[in-house]
């Protein structure tokens, strides 16, 4: 998606190595993702989905 | 001794044959005080990058480099930027890329180097339409 849009930035983050991270985002299950420190998807969905998910207008 | 099985090295460099285009990968890492991930890191990117000519690793220093480090928005050590041609593509890593963190760092240097992302075209039509900086972060563990 990152090398898709000039907009979107993705970091892949080894969540045991940054604990401050994972408290943070309350990460309690891998994988997590993280969209502008708002929006949560917990779990692998399907592509369609996800980035739907992902880019739903946060709020 | 390498963290690739010589047969696991061997499928590598050919998936990695299809690499077209100069990658870089910016490593920052902290080499005093620094995480214990920075040098696992280290090994990882170098023995990939040993597979491919057109993959080289390029070592930051975290403390220091303190111009690349805003260039990147690179806030933690160790940290890998992903370049294309010397160009950002926004892929990021945090921490080192073993286990199940090791494919997507394949993946995103195989983007980088051939250009070609596998994307459903209404995931590319959605793409396009992103105007405002956004910043996605996937957590995972390494087992």
């Amino acid at each position: 998606m990152a090398f898709s849009s000039p907009h979107i930035t993705a970091t892949a983050v080894e969540a045991t190595s940054f604990m401050d991270l994972s408290r943070k985002h309350h990460v309690t299950g891998v994988p997590k993702t993280i969209v502008n420190d708002s929006i949560e998807i917990l779990g692998a969905l399907p592509e369609q989905q996800f980035v739907e998910t992902a880019l739903q207008p946060a709020g | 001794m390498g963290l690739l099985s010589d047969n696991d090295a061997q499928v590598l460099r050919q998936h990695l044959s299809a690499i077209d285009t100069p990658v870089t990968l910016l490593l920052f890492t902290q080499t005093i005080g620094g995480s214990e991930g920075g040098p696992v890191a280290k090994q990882v990117l170098d023995e990939v990058a040993s597979l491919n000519d057109r993959i080289s690793v390029v070592e930051k220093n975290f403390v220091l480099d303190t111009e690349d480090r805003a260039r990147y928005a690179v806030e933690r050590e160790p940290a890998i930027v992903v370049l294309r041609n010397g160009e950002d593509t926004r892929m990021r890593f945090l921490g080192a890329p073993t286990g199940y963190e090791f494919v997507p760092l394949v993946e995103s240097i195989l983007i980088a180097g051939t250009g070609q992302v596998e994307l459903e075209p209404a995931t590319v039509k959605m793409l396009e339409a992103v105007t405002s900086p956004t910043e996605i972060k996937v957590f995972s563990t390494p087992t």
